[in-house]
């Protein structure tokens, strides 16, 4: 059995990150996916348990210097309900509209949903379609240090990503997509939401002119993490929108994917779903 | 297990009690405080039978949340809604539009109804249906929790009360 | 006081056909009722069961040791301490096992001072298992090679059913058209909200009190006492409120004797209470089956024959689930005339999970089918031989004094009301034509409407010597009533019934009739909620007593108003003149005087009622229910032909319900039914891969929720039945049984595709139209 021997619940980040560093640390905010986790056994607690949402200054969304940086501890219901975002992310919010139920939104917090890594992680993919990077802090030398890790780097595999054991993510940042950027996200099931998606997609760009470009295609679900779709970029950047250019994306993404069978769905079903909800977002994006 | 002494406030009234770090909100409102109106279903977050409001109209599963992490909060449970010994219009509501049978889901859906028309007082058949999706209900194949919904609405509206009953 | 009454007139109303509120939905309302599940008992102890978690196995060594050091642990039990105790059906089933025969065996059990240390005990026994080859399906069962599950039944041959009228060679000889396919219906289990449960006390005589879900309480002593080697008499059921039950509480299941054995030895109460994982590995499940069914018809739509073979997996252990076959082989037919039939029934032990009963008893199986191959006769005949597929269902659906073939009486048999009523209301004709049309056309979103229609019994079901419920009535000094029925309340608003059936006799408000129905000890027997019953049989013993009370009152009222008895009538709280409603005297001024009086007459009443049915019998042929009730389902689905999502839209029921009693209850019912059938045909699928469960969560086994359910039209057809109170029959378990086949049929008439195996899930759906496309091209 394991047990906790510590609980603590800073308010600055300076002792949580000397906290981390300190030793073997379970971080907890909104606990929608620790608790399940725990209870399911496929965790343990580690010796410390660590409360991080008294922290300040990670629960603002700001707009500054061209980047709109979302920190760690905002919540998905937040993304979903932030005025600033749906003009200038859209598809964040389109996704939270999508994310679990609202009990599970209100907890939810974006920093859980990105280092739970899980494939299907559904805030992620929006997330990697606007080009986001992570910031990781940790306590090096009696002062916070951080970096910056672009999202498409950040996974390593289920559960898995490059962030140390001494590290914090203590915010999402990404560009302030350009006026005439686009985005929409689509997940499967025929519930919008309460559901673990069989996949997800995101396709993001600038649209002129009919035109894509600066494409970012994103796929949850078809792989050990969730991932660029290369092939499906490649296909649409820079030409203009027309069937046959769809249909080629949309076998480019068949091709992107390697999906496996589990019991949600084979992977026929998913790499078949890929190429239909591709279809579908670009003739989206023709219809805007 | 480590434990510590935390402050609830529920339904309004103060409550101290010490709790194990690893200790659900849920389990500790049932076992610890009694208060029993909050349902465990499943443990995961799936079905909403755990539904409670924080610090306000904020819905959350207490099955997922840790009771330490809650120290110093204010929670409502159904048992917490009626006022000066009347219900609270949205359980007026599922009570005359015949919205319970086994009612084990009754208070989580109650605070879901609740929290949707403080945010939504007019909300659409829709908007009603995709609101309560983290509530399973097994009973009633949900027509009649959505038009007591409907029900409560036009109750809060029409009347100027607001959600919280206050 | 004489001015009371002066110059008061009160004219006679009825309650029956109203919307009337249930009585215990105040406290649901206000989270004040208590759950069997909230519930705590003074020195009560936790148990938790060990199960085997493998579906094939001798237990080599179990090593308890460890578990029994732990502070706060009262005891561990194996079956090495239950030696001889038998439950189930046919005594196949034990509390705990010496050899694991399914992935649910209880191995062991742990009585704690806490959930806590109860489940940290569980992990520290020890158990040494040799895994043994195993039987997942029931055709790999009856193999020769096959391993043998249950020793005392060879070739692990389970139940048998047959049933065969009049001459299937001739018949098929005879038929212009023969329909020939396997249905393969899935697993699927109830999910109540609230997790299963029981509490046991043992007092110092040795007498049981067990608090329980049970729906079936009077029985529940019976097939409880030899899993705990006691006499039924000595076991009282308590049943506090319980969420929800949908047949998974018909049967007794492991974990009560269980924390009964762990009371009786440890002398103190014990709860043993399910997470959700193991509600979903350790409950009953419907009776999957494999259906083959043969159909015969003459080119001018005349039905000639259906042979139903029905090879069940049985699972581990018997339970309710292999005996389905017993409605099944009655609705096989029943609702069309069907002259020839020949059915047969066989369930295989195997290592899977066992089945229990679950709401539409056999009947969604077996309809799945059936209906069907019925919509495929009206396609065929339609297309062949232009005939209206409405016009195919009328010439074939049974009338009312019809008698089937299994000897079930139609005596009021609205079926071509119902079909009529509901395909008008729908437009069915119409929109089947066009979307017949727009199938072959390009398109993603394909819309189809699909008709299906199905008899079940709705007067109860005498499988037992008895079919009855018995009510005690009285009233106090007030004009209050109390009921004391044998039948159970467990959401489905039979209190509220009955407290409108006693206010229709007495005339008092429902609001002062009390139901006591919680106590075996209290409570007068009665078969449990099931069969769609309670209604019917409670409903009619509820009335009949209230009748006898009404009776004596105004027997009583006569002599003093110097009327007859005849001329008086109780209403609004008054003895009145039955033909003008002139109050004669308060009612519980009547009461007082009858009680205080020198020769006192205090109104004690009570009734037996059982129904004029006839036992099932061994061969099945019989009048099993009192009553027989139809139903008619249109469903109107948009199929997403690209990721396969079907949402129904709509739904037109049109259904026999003898008599509305309360509408709001009915209604509810109607709409809670078609949930269960809707989640079944589309998305309810449990996942085995050799005995064991792979979607025991919300997140992987997915019941409807608010956003999936479709608009539902309601008709209540009115047949007024005789024998049912006021002319009600049972309803709840048709909405559950006709919505599926319903469903498919919409499907086929989108996409042109049969989907034979449900669920009709997303993946499913789109694999077969991308395989017909790919075959099309």
């Amino acid at each position: 059995m394991s047990e906790i021997e510590r609980y603590i619940a800073p308010n600055q980040l300076d002792d949580a990150l000397e906290a981390l560093a300190g030793g073997p640390v379970t971080i907890v905010a909104g606990a929608t996916d620790l608790t399940p986790q725990i209870t399911g056994g496929k965790r343990v607690y580690k010796a410390t348990l660590m409360n991080i949402q008294h922290i300040e200054g990670l629960n603002a969304v700001t707009k500054k210097d061209g980047k709109i940086r979302i920190g760690s501890l905002v919540t998905v219901s937040e993304i979903r309900g932030n005025p600033m975002l749906k003009k200038h992310g859209g598809i964040l919010c389109q996704a939270a509209n999508h994310f679990a139920s609202e009990q599970i939104r209100n907890a939810a917090t974006i920093g859980g949903n990105i280092c739970n890594a899980s494939p299907a992680g559904d805030m992620i993919i929006p997330f990697l379609v606007l080009g986001a990077a992570v910031e990781l802090a940790r306590w090096q030398d009696d002062r916070i240090e951080t970096r910056s890790v672009p999202l498409d780097e950040f996974f390593t595999g289920p559960g898995r990503s490059v962030a140390r054991d001494d590290e914090l993510l203590t915010a999402v940042i990404f560009d302030v997509p350009p006026e005439n950027s686009i985005g929409f996200f689509r997940k499967s099931g025929p519930r919008p939401a309460l559901e673990i998606s069989t996949v997800s997609i995101g396709i993001g760009g600038d649209f002129s002119d009919g035109t894509l470009k600066n494409v970012r295609v994103a796929f949850g679900a078809v792989g050990p993490t969730a991932l660029r779709g290369k092939l499906t970029e490649a296909a649409l950047e820079g030409k203009t929108l027309n069937q046959d250019v769809i249909q080629a994306a949309a076998l480019a993404a068949r091709q992107d994917v390697s999906p496996i069978d589990d019991i949600r769905a084979t992977k026929w079903y998913r790499t078949h779903l890929i190429g239909v909800f591709t279809e579908e977002l670009l003739n989206n994006v023709c219809q805007n | 297990m480590k434990k510590h002494a935390i402050t609830l406030t529920v339904n309004g009234e103060e409550r101290d009690l010490i709790v194990p770090s690893n200790r659900t909100l849920l389990d500790a409102l049932r076992d610890d405080l009694g208060y029993t109106d909050t349902k465990y279903g499943c443990g995961t977050g799936e079905c909403g039978a755990c539904t409670i409001l924080v610090d306000g109209m904020t819905t959350i599963n207490g099955c997922l949340t840790l009771a330490a992490t809650m120290n110093g909060k204010s929670i409502t449970t159904a048992a917490g809604l009626a006022r000066n010994g009347h219900l609270h219009p949205v359980q007026e509501a599922f009570i005359e539009n015949d919205a319970i049978q086994c009612g084990f889901c009754t208070p989580g859906m109650v605070l879901k109804t609740i929290s949707l028309l403080d945010e939504n007082p007019r909300p659409t058949e829709a908007e009603i249906r995709h609101g309560l999706e983290g509530n399973i209900c097994r009973c009633t194949g949900y027509t009649k929790i959505v038009e007591a919904v409907q029900d409560a609405s036009r109750r809060i509206t029409g009347s100027n009360v607001s959600a919280i009953g206050e | 006081m004489a001015e009371d009454v002066a110059f008061k007139h009160i004219e006679k109303t009825s309650l029956i056909g109203k919307r009337i509120k249930k009585p215990d939905a105040p406290a649901k309302a206000i989270g004040k009722t208590r759950y069997i599940n909230d519930m705590v008992l003074p020195q009560m102890l936790y148990g938790k069961i060990l199960h085997a978690g493998r579906p094939h196995a001798e237990i080599i060594s179990i090593d308890t040791s460890e578990a029994e050091k732990l502070a706060g642990v009262h005891l561990v039990i194996t079956a090495k301490d239950t030696p001889d105790l038998k439950l189930g059906f046919v005594k196949d089933n034990a509390p705990l096992k010496s050899k694991v025969l399914c992935e649910r065996d209880e191995v062991a059990a742990v009585a704690a001072e806490s959930e806590a240390i109860a489940a940290a005990a569980i992990k520290l026994i020890k158990v040494s298992y040799k895994d043994l080859p195993g039987v997942f399906s029931a055709k790999d069962g009856l193999k020769k090679d096959a391993p043998q599950i249950q020793e005392n039944f060879p070739g692990n041959k389970s139940l048998k059913f047959k049933f065969k009228h009049g001459d299937l060679a001739e018949a098929e000889a005879g038929s212009d058209i023969i329909l020939d396919h396997v249905f393969n219906v899935h697993y699927v289990t109830h999910c109540c909200m609230g997790t299963s449960c029981a509490i046991a006390d043992f007092d110092h005589n040795g007498k049981l009190t067990i608090y329980s879900q049970t729906q079936y309480p009077y029985n529940y002593k019976m097939d409880l006492a030899p899993a705990l080697g006691i006499d039924p008499g000595d076991i009282r059921v308590i049943q506090p409120t319980t969420g929800g039950s949908f047949g998974a509480k018909l049967d007794v299941y492991p974990y009560e004797p269980v924390a009964a054995i762990l009371a009786q030895k440890t002398g103190r109460p014990v709860k043993v209470l399910f997470d959700r994982e193991e509600e979903f590995i350790n409950s009953p499940t419907r009776q999957p089956a494999a259906i083959h069914l043969r159909t015969g018809c003459t080119s001018d739509g005349i039905l000639t024959f259906r042979s139903a073979d029905v090879l069940m997996d049985n699972g581990a252990y018997t339970s309710w689930g292999p005996t389905v076959p017993v409605i099944m082989m009655r609705t096989v037919s029943g609702h069309y005339r069907v002259p020839v039939i020949d059915f047969k029934a066989q369930a295989v032990y195997s290592n899977n999970a066992y089945a229990g009963s679950f709401r539409g008893y056999g009947n969604v199986q077996m309809t799945y089918a059936t209906a069907q191959h019925m919509d495929m006769f009206a396609e065929e005949l339609s297309e062949k031989h232009g005939m209206d597929p409405i016009e195919f269902h009328l010439k074939n659906a049974q009338k009312s004094g019809e008698v089937t073939p299994q000897k079930s009486y139609l005596r009021e048999c609205v079926l071509a009301e119902c079909l009529t009523t509901a395909a008008a209301a729908s437009d069915y004709v119409n929109k089947h034509k066009t979307y017949t049309e727009a199938c072959t056309e390009e398109g993603r979103y394909k819309r189809g409407i699909g008709l299906a229609s199905s008899i079940h019994n709705a007067g109860g079901a005498k499988i037992h010597k008895s079919d009855g419920c018995g009510t005690i009535l009285k009233m106090d000094d007030y004009a209050r009533v109390t009921v004391i029925t044998g039948a159970s309340e467990i959401g489905q608003g039979i209190d509220a019934v009955i407290s409108q059936i006693v206010s229709e006799e007495l005339g008092v408000p429902p609001e002062h009739v009390t139901l006591v129905n919680n106590d075996s000890d209290i409570g007068p027997w009665d078969v449990g909620v099931h069969a769609s019953r309670t209604t019917f049989i409670a409903g009619n013993g509820a009335k009949r007593a209230a009748i006898k009370a009404k009776k004596q009152i105004l027997a009583a009222a006569s002599k003093q108003a110097n009327v007859t008895a005849e001329e008086l009538d109780l209403r609004g709280g008054y003895v009145v003149q039955d033909k003008d409603g002139a109050a004669v005297i308060r009612l519980d001024r009547m009461l007082r005087q009858m009680h205080f009086q020198p020769t006192p007459d205090v109104v004690m009443v009570s009734d037996y009622y059982e129904p004029n049915s006839e036992l099932e019998g061994k061969d099945h042929i019989s009048d099993h229910s009192a009553a027989y009730s139809h139903a008619v389902h249109i469903a109107e689905v948009v199929v997403d032909t690209y990721t396969g999502e079907v949402k129904v839209e709509k739904v037109t029921m049109a259904q026999d319900v003898g008599r509305v009693i309360n509408r709001m209850g009915l209604e509810a019912q109607m709409e809670g039914g078609l949930a269960f059938g809707l989640g079944f045909a589309l998305s309810e699928e449990m996942i085995f891969e050799e005995g064991r469960l792979l979607n025991p969560s919300f997140r992987d086994y997915k019941v409807p929720t608010a956003p999936e359910m479709p608009e539902i039209e309601m008709h209540f057809i009115e047949s007024d039945c005789e024998e049912g109170p006021y002319g009600a029959k049972g309803i709840a378990e048709l909405p559950t049984i006709v919505i599926a086949p319903a469903i498919a049929n919409a499907v086929y008439n989108a996409t042109g595709i049969r989907f034979l195996n449900p669920p009709m899930s997303p993946e499913k759906v789109a694999r077969a139209i991308w395989e017909k496309k790919q075959a099309d091209s």
